[in-house]
């Protein structure tokens, strides 16, 4: 009886979450012919940033690695693809896909670095070498055209309409989060989650923590290079101020708000997150204020951020379930 | 380069080493005792640049103001701090070290949106007080007497909190806290009261090099991130939570930094990143910091 109200929710929940799915896919699709081009954009700017936030939390939720620098490799992909697309003449496409292999062979460069440190270490390495990154950026204005940025992207003609555009980044970013809930719901996946419990016992069954660490930041340094490389595209310019720590921080922000040990976090983060934006910052001037008391109080009452917040509810919905069960089994 | 070019050179670098020193021997004292890296430590800093401004200018009547300033200036720091201790601080010490860096982060928001708020977005200066403005001459070049205090004083508080830390009963009841809590606690030690205690002695010390830095050059928004990067690099190749590290640290990235300038104006910024990269991967627990 209590087993099969149990059942009867659970597989409710996972019809409910395909209905979700289907639905969420449906509204993305005719987005473009419901809003304006003000807010296409909007939208555009949350698909890029849930692509990046979702690729740090490979790292940051996945693994347990705190980086203050994930802007660094971000910066990496999009003046990667900057450079391709004004100095070569090579194809669009391929200069989008140079973004995320440079920012991963940087990444694993980097990486070396950072995964020989824990902790605190850890967290300085990263933000030392995303300034590092930054300054090489800012100074070196023959190539990278210092805080001039570079400005006007050859962009296909295809691609120069923001609904076209929208949809290209919406095909590269979803493909990039299926990859990337692959890689979480694998076996490689459960390892990382294995070294964000308990890395001295994961070293004891036989695995080599720094290797998949390693392993972790190279990916995820790929998915922010894509991430980079999208908004290098969409934003038809690049700044050094992609490299800002300001910007990892905004990641960082974006994965607690959402809750970084779902999934889905960062993408519900990255939304809440830039429509929060834009209404507070419409209203003041003061939006890092409350962007600062925001994040107070969710470190203070609520660090599951919205999704453990939800998944919570529904867990103590099953517990009232099984409850209830109990109790019919026993009268 | 000539003789007298090098000694300007290392006196700047040095006077600016010790402002950092102050603010990053906070930094490492808070860290050695509370197991919190507090990244908000520059805004507290520039909280108390922004107080003295408000005291030397709301007083500039009265005699010696700024030798006023300079004792309340770094105490009213030192109470914003226990406030941000009591309040927020004391509730995450059992949380996960991720939420240490995200509440503090926010803090620098908070901070700066309101300094931002009280004090605006423009330039303020503090002019160097009698009697150590005006300059000396050093091997033939006029050198400003104020950083020569600079240097005093960073000396002077490196000495007082080494003898503060092992002379006194305050400072060993500090250290058993440090060495461990529990212990500590079992003994009868009122662990919370020094956390709060140390944690607003960091605070004093960020507001003391915020008090003494404007006359050298301005109080303005941003100088929160200029030092605590400055500061971080200062620790690590010190050693988190060892005072003497953070002295040697300062020096070190002074002299870096202004010989940097020098030689390579473009790159200055990134020596400080590459020597601390350098000392993370061959002696990560830094100078004088010990082994975990």
């Amino acid at each position: 009886m209590e087993r099969m109200e149990m059942k009867g929710f659970l597989e409710r929940v996972v019809v409910i979450k395909r209905l979700w799915l289907a639905m969420a896919v449906a509204f993305f699709v005719v987005l473009p012919f419901l809003i304006g081009k003000g807010w296409l954009s909007l939208v555009n700017e949350m698909l890029i940033m849930a692509l990046a936030a979702s690729g740090l939390n490979l790292m940051l939720g996945y693994t347990g690695m705190v980086s203050f620098g994930p802007a660094g490799l971000y910066a990496v992909g999009a003046y990667t693809t900057a450079l391709f697309l004004t100095k070569t003449g090579i194809p669009f496409v391929i200069a989008i896909v140079a973004g995320p292999i440079v920012a991963g062979a940087v990444g694993a460069i980097v990486g070396w670095f950072c995964v020989r440190r824990t902790h605190v270490y850890f967290a300085l390495l990263t933000l030392a070498f995303a300034q590092i990154i930054w300054t090489i950026i800012f100074e070196w204005y023959g190539f990278t055209g210092g805080d001039n940025g570079i400005v006007g992207m050859p962009v296909p003609d295809l691609l120069m309409s923001i609904s076209h555009y929208y949809y290209f980044s919406l095909v590269v970013v979803v493909i990039c989060l299926i990859l990337l809930w692959m890689i979480g719901n694998s076996p490689f996946g459960k390892i990382l989650q294995a070294i964000r419990e308990n890395p001295g016992r994961t070293e004891f069954i036989g695995i080599n923590v720094k290797r998949y660490q390693l392993i972790a930041f190279v990916l995820s340094s790929a998915f922010l290079g894509a991430a980079g490389s999208l908004f290098c595209g969409f934003s038809d310019s690049v700044f050094p101020d992609y490299a800002h720590w300001a910007k990892s921080t905004d990641m960082i922000v974006i994965c607690l708000l959402g809750g970084m040990y779902n999934f889905a976090g960062p993408i519900i983060g990255s939304i809440v997150y830039i429509l929060l934006s834009k209404l507070i910052s419409s209203y003041t001037m003061y939006w890092m204020l409350f962007l600062g008391i925001i994040v107070v109080l969710l470190v203070l009452f609520m660090r599951g951020g919205i999704m453990g917040f939800i998944s919570e509810k529904l867990s103590s919905k099953i517990q009232e379930i099984r409850l209830r069960g109990q109790y019919d089994t026993g009268s | 380069m000539r003789i007298e070019v090098i000694a300007a050179q290392a006196l700047s670098g040095l006077s600016v080493g010790m402002v950092l020193f102050l603010i990053a021997a906070g930094l490492s004292i808070i860290f050695g005792t509370l197991k919190v890296l507090n990244l908000a430590h520059g805004s507290i800093y520039m909280v108390g640049a922004f107080i003295c401004y408000t005291f030397t200018s709301t007083f500039a009547h009265v005699i010696g103001v700024f030798w006023w300033t300079l004792i309340l200036a770094p105490i009213a720091t030192a109470l914003v701090g226990g406030l941000i201790e009591i309040f927020l601080l004391r509730r995450i010490y059992a949380e996960e070290m991720l939420y240490q860096y995200i509440l503090t982060f926010g803090l620098i928001l908070v901070l700066g949106e309101m300094c931002k708020l009280i004090w605006g977005v423009g330039y303020h200066t503090v002019s160097v007080p009698w009697p150590v403005n005006g300059s000396v001459p050093i091997l033939g070049i006029s050198f400003p007497v104020y950083n020569l205090f600079l240097i005093g004083c960073g000396i002077a508080v490196f000495v007082g909190l080494l003898f503060f830390m092992h002379y006194t009963g305050l400072g060993s009841t500090i250290r058993a806290v440090t060495y461990n809590r529990e212990m500590a606690n079992a003994l009868g030690i009122n662990v919370p009261m020094v956390y709060t205690g140390v944690f607003m002695l960091g605070c004093w010390l960020a507001g003391l090099a915020g008090t003494l830095m404007p006359p050298m050059s301005v109080v303005a928004l941003g100088a929160d991130m200029e030092v605590i990067i400055g500061c971080f690099i200062i620790v690590v190749i010190g050693g988190l939570g060892s005072l003497p590290g953070a002295f040697i640290g300062a020096i070190i990235l002074g002299l870096l930094t202004s010989f940097g300038i020098f030689i390579v104006p473009r790159l200055a910024v990134a020596f400080g990143f590459i020597l601390m990269i350098i000392i993370l991967v061959i002696r990560p627990w830094g100078l004088m910091g010990k082994p975990e």
